[in-house]
């Protein structure tokens, strides 16, 4: 009995403030005779119709495609330079403004520059997920790899660790935290760029489709567009969770034990 | 000493060997000079627009409208989050609600925004606000969870009332945090100030790239994708100093690696 | 940290005199219909800042508005998507789009009135101001031969690729071969000099820098192919404003079909006032081609399009020109 009061809390806990939004969500737009906002309803009948369908492999699957290159890119990109950058004091004292400079240009501004060097198509998409999503993976990784502990480095020096092995065991383990943090933003700015990447200039994608409906007035699509990007935005930040549980549970069990002793 | 010099004169090196990069790549003709200005016709044109009429107001939109989107999402967020955090039943019952509004890409409301609100500052303040404002959430909720224990209790023991537990306890240990969130959330703000302008057409920075795009002014286009860099630039610097200003009691407790 | 100040305040003085001329959202005009003259009528119209809509600056210039107790605020949006919104909302008073915007407006069920003509094709092969395009060294000698290529419209359907497909269909090809990307105009040289492209349709002033950096050649003149005296763009108002105001509505409407006939007339005029509120100099305004700018709306043209589009599925059903056009 006990056991049932604590489930059914637990579950109330978690549906409960979202069941009542969304109801009051319904209930209020019901009626709506406004050109915008469309009756709950109806919008989730557009969601039925326009993505449950061809689309979902059309264009979900080509903006998922190039949020994953680019996201790649940026990450192999990202914490190589990262490394090369964060192990050299010279190499970091000579770069660091040209870095600052570079990252603190929004991505958004690049767009009509990127596309005079990409092209029109994918690749130019990918730059600009590129363009976003590796600095916080570089900047990261080089206070990372810059902050590796000076006593598990002389060990690693002293038992002749080297090369390989020393980035892999030392390097990247102690950086891979501070990495992580960086990747972490990375898909944040990773999405939006690439619904930015395709506005205005694509045929096929999310970003693009939703901006279609917008432009042709087709409103009731549109916002089922945005619950899709919102239950994408979701997903991705569920599988980031498990992927971070999977390559960092020694820092975090480490960390819950450092704080338990303290 | 020395060594803080060697940093300043190595790093300025570096951008002034930037700067030569960008100037003989498109001279040499590795790229068209119609795609890639050298460095000098670049700076000769935000030397032009400097003295131009455009220039200054669309920095000093961009710069407001970022100003007020962060500020608007920073006091939400701070209110909220002391809230939220320090109680138990809000954290739990919220948490769902904020895992699904948080990932929810902010440019998916431009459309929306377009339509509501048409070129003007309103629209891209709803993107700015709701991008920063969960950034900041997070962070102030992780900082006013993260009380010691032994100083929640201590502060119990001496029967610190509400307000007095929020200044004293609450506060300070949420601050390294709070920074930091600031400082992300600032980031973001600018994103989306500027994407805001590029596609809803706020006035600003964003938008004059769009116009000297449209209008087929390279040169220019590259000028002012410069300027918003280093208004970004300077933001950082500004954060910067907020963080060592704010945190310059705090025990370099973070920054310890364990042993 | 002291410039850093000065540059704050700097911005803060700057804001506060741009923003005095941003905020131009017009006071409902409703208010005056009480017949007590409390001043000039203020309106306020959503455009987007191309050669088309001269002939409203032209009209504001010479005072036309001025006669009738209107005073402007133009204010620039990114395209017609954001127009017509704006309109439907009262955050513009008036607009300007093209007429197949219109029509998807009006099937969506927005509240939109046509009030005047915008602008028109020249009706002139070889003298229009925009025109399909082909990269110089290109095989394509005719709007047939692009069957199967890839076309740049700067927005997709809508009256690019409606006008472009008649183009193709009236030399004999196949249009649903074509394959249309959306490059936004000052990218399409890029585009077509990268031979991403085969083809892109291309407005003043891109037609004549495309042409004029010898990148690209023009093979077909759409807006003529479309239909004779092709009317491409309107301007309108919410059905609420026609409702509320007809009488500034009808006065808009005469001091916009002065502005149209003068400008039409004085294309010099058109030439000078066009680097004032464009990113054009003075150079490239003296090259490019101009709109006609008849003062009546050819509705004929219209419904050829409402045709085509509805040809091409863009429309499901033929739109009500009646109630949409004055």
């Amino acid at each position: 009995m006990r056991v049932l009061g604590i489930v059914a809390g637990r579950i109330g806990l978690l549906f409960g403030l979202p069941a009542i939004l969304v109801a009051i969500w319904w209930l209020a737009s019901a009626d709506s005779e406004h050109f915008l906002f469309r009756p709950l309803p109806d919008i989730l009948v557009a969601f039925r119709e326009t993505w449950l369908g061809p689309r979902l492999v059309e264009d979900l699957l080509p903006s998922l495609s190039r949020l994953a290159q680019g996201y790649a890119a940026s990450l192999v990109l990202g914490i190589g330079a990262g490394v090369l950058i964060g192990s050299s004091r010279t190499l970091r004292a000579l770069v660091e403004p040209v870095l600052e400079l570079l990252r603190a240009i929004p991505p958004p501004a690049l767009i009509p520059l990127i596309g005079l060097f990409a092209g029109i198509g994918d690749t130019r998409r990918i730059v600009i997920i590129i363009a976003g999503c590796v600095w916080p993976i570089l900047l990261n990784t080089v206070e990372g790899v810059r902050a590796v502990d000076e006593v598990l480095a002389d060990t690693c020096r002293s038992y002749r660790v080297r090369g390989l092995s020393r980035l892999r065991h030392l390097v990247l383990r102690s950086a891979s935290p501070q990495i992580m943090t960086g990747a972490r933003q990375a898909l944040a700015i990773g999405i939006i760029l690439m619904v930015i990447s395709e506005l205005q200039r694509t045929d096929r994608g999310i970003g693009y489709t939703v901006e279609q409906f917008q432009t042709s007035f087709r409103y009731p699509e549109m916002w089922s567009g945005v619950l899709l990007l919102g239950l994408l935005g979701v997903a991705l930040s569920l599988l980031f969770r498990l992927a971070d549980r999977e390559i960092l549970g020694w820092y975090h069990g480490l960390r819950a034990t450092q704080k338990e002793s303290r | 000493m020395a060594l803080r010099f060697r940093g300043l004169w190595l790093g300025l090196a570096g951008l002034i060997g930037f700067g030569l990069l960008l100037e003989l790549i498109p001279r040499v003709g590795v790229v068209s000079d119609r795609y890639l200005p050298p460095t000098s016709r670049i700076l000769a044109e935000l030397g032009e627009a400097a003295g131009a009429d455009r220039l200054w107001p669309a920095v000093g939109n961009t710069v407001l409208t970022w100003g007020i989107g962060l500020a608007l999402a920073v006091v939400a967020a701070t209110v909220l989050g002391v809230v939220i955090g320090s109680v138990r039943f809000l954290r739990a019952a919220t948490a769902s609600t904020i895992e699904f509004l948080r990932p929810i890409p902010s440019v998916a409301w431009i459309p929306a925004a377009i339509v509501l609100y048409g070129p003007v500052r309103a629209g891209t303040l709803l993107i700015v606000v709701y991008a920063a404002f969960w950034q900041m959430l997070v962070q102030v909720l992780h900082g006013v969870v993260d009380v010691d224990p032994v100083a929640r209790d201590t502060a119990h023991s001496y029967r610190l009332g509400r307000w007095a537990r929020v200044r004293w306890l609450i506060w300070p240990t949420a601050l390294p945090y709070v920074v930091t969130g600031l400082r992300l959330a600032a980031t973001v703000a600018l994103i989306l100030t500027v994407t805001g302008e590029l596609f809803i057409g706020t006035p600003g920075l964003g938008a004059e790239i769009l116009r000297a795009a449209a209008g087929g002014a390279v040169g220019l286009t590259y000028a002012l994708v410069l300027v918003t860099g280093l208004v970004g630039v300077a933001a950082n610097l500004l954060f910067r100093a907020v963080e060592r200003r704010s945190l310059a009691w705090h025990p370099s407790v973070r920054a310890e690696t364990p042993a | 940290m002291r410039r850093k100040l000065a540059a704050l305040l700097t911005s803060s003085l700057l804001l506060v005199a741009a923003g005095c001329g941003d905020d131009g959202n017009g006071e409902d005009p409703g208010d005056n219909g009480g017949g007590q003259p409390t001043g000039p009528d203020q309106v306020t119209v959503g455009l987007i800042p191309i050669v088309d809509v001269a002939p409203l600056f032209l009209g504001v210039e010479e005072g036309f508005f001025e006669s009738r107790n209107i005073e402007v605020t133009t204010e620039f949006a990114a395209g017609g998507a954001e127009i017509v919104p704006g309109v439907e909302s009262g955050q513009f008073d008036f607009g300007f789009s093209n007429v197949i915007s219109m029509f998807l407006a009006h099937a969506s069920g927005l509240d939109i009135q046509v009030v005047s003509n915008g602008n028109n094709s020249t009706g002139t092969e070889g003298e229009d101001f925009g025109s399909l395009l082909v990269p110089v060294d290109s095989d394509v000698q005719s709007a047939a031969d692009l069957e199967g290529a890839t076309i740049a419209a700067n927005t997709l359907s809508n009256i690019v690729d409606t006008i472009v497909r008649a183009s193709i269909r009236n030399d004999g090809g196949d249009p649903s071969t074509v394959e249309f990307v959306a490059v936004p105009f000052p990218e399409m040289e890029a585009a077509l000099a990268n031979g991403d492209v085969d083809a892109a349709f291309a407005v003043e002033p891109f037609q004549t820098l495309i042409q004029n950096n010898g990148v690209g050649r023009p093979v077909a003149w759409s807006w003529v192919d479309a239909a004779p005296d092709l009317t491409v763009a309107v301007y309108f108002t919410s059905g609420s404003l026609v409702e509320e105001n007809p009488d500034l509505v009808s006065r808009f409407t005469e001091a916009m079909q002065e502005s149209l006939a003068y400008a039409n007339d004085n294309p010099d005029a058109v030439r000078e006032i066009l680097p004032t509120y464009t990113s054009l100099d003075p150079e490239l305004a003296s090259q490019v081609i101009l709109p006609a700018w008849p003062p009546e709306i050819n509705r004929e043209s219209s419904e050829a399009l409402a045709e085509l589009a509805l040809m091409d599925g863009l429309l499901s059903e033929p739109p009500d020109l009646d109630s949409l056009y004055p």
